[in-house]
């Protein structure tokens, strides 16, 4: 194959290789809302809105 | 009692007294029953960080403005394990985002899009989960809509259904504008039916 045949597979295999680890990146980074099951109420009673 | 989503806290930075930005909000954590907002856990800044195993617990926030959680120093933050449970902070579950929601009555009201939380605006206050955002189902009659569903000061939650008393219908808003009214309402009339 010729060289530049090479080069563009070099270059698609890095950016791929780039995604990938933004996507790994931002899954890590993803915040969410979660439930604690071990805390319990700590006001009395009542509304708080 | 200031009114925000929940999404707009997350990646929120944290910053200390002194001006240094150490941390940004991953997740909120509240209790399954009560519906306290307990704390946060934290990612690092800079597009590579990724969580930390420091957690923020909300007594130890100094202020939740607009554009940064104030906190007073580093010495502010804990282990993450030693701040919540292990199982909460282990991701094996517990993301209330995409749960459905389901009144006694056994009907689905729809599927959780965002959690909305008052939250004191004195220091030392309270923060408290009070609704959520739903993608309403059929059974609200405007199925897809964007609605915001009071919550009871008793919840009761899990990763997968979150249980809500049937009269929370009669009490959905369309905006934040007038959702601490509905959630007032909402709460009288249950203290009223015990």
């Amino acid at each position: 194959m010729q060289w530049w045949v090479w080069l563009v597979v070099a270059l698609v295999v890095i950016a791929m290789l780039v995604v990938a680890v933004l996507a790994v990146q931002a899954r890590r980074r993803r915040g969410g809302v979660l439930v604690d099951r071990s805390r319990r109420a700590n006001r009395p009673t009542g509304g708080s809105a | 009692m200031r009114l925000m989503r929940a999404s707009e806290i997350i990646k929120r930075p944290v910053v200390t007294m002194r001006g240094d930005d150490i941390a940004q909000v991953k997740d909120i954590v509240y209790a399954a029953h009560g519906g306290a907002v307990g704390g946060f856990t934290l990612a690092g800044r800079g597009m590579f960080a990724g969580p930390m195993k420091l957690g923020l617990s909300w007594h130890a926030v100094v202020a939740l403005g607009a554009d940064a959680v104030m906190i007073s120093d580093e010495s502010a933050l804990e282990a993450t394990s030693v701040v919540f449970d292990a199982a909460v902070t282990g991701r094996g579950g517990g993301d209330v985002i995409g749960s459905q929601v389901l009144t006694d009555s056994g009907v689905d009201l729809g599927l959780v899009i965002d959690v909305i939380i008052a939250a004191s605006e004195t220091v030392g206050g309270q923060c408290d989960v009070v609704g959520y955002e739903i993608e309403a189902s059929e059974a609200l009659g405007t199925k897809g809509t964007k609605l915001l569903i009071p919550l009871p000061d008793t919840i009761a939650a899990s990763a997968e259904h979150l249980m809500v008393p049937a009269s929370a219908r009669d009490f959905v808003s369309h905006d934040l504008a007038g959702f601490g009214a509905a959630v007032t309402a909402f709460r009288a009339q249950l203290d009223g039916a015990v």
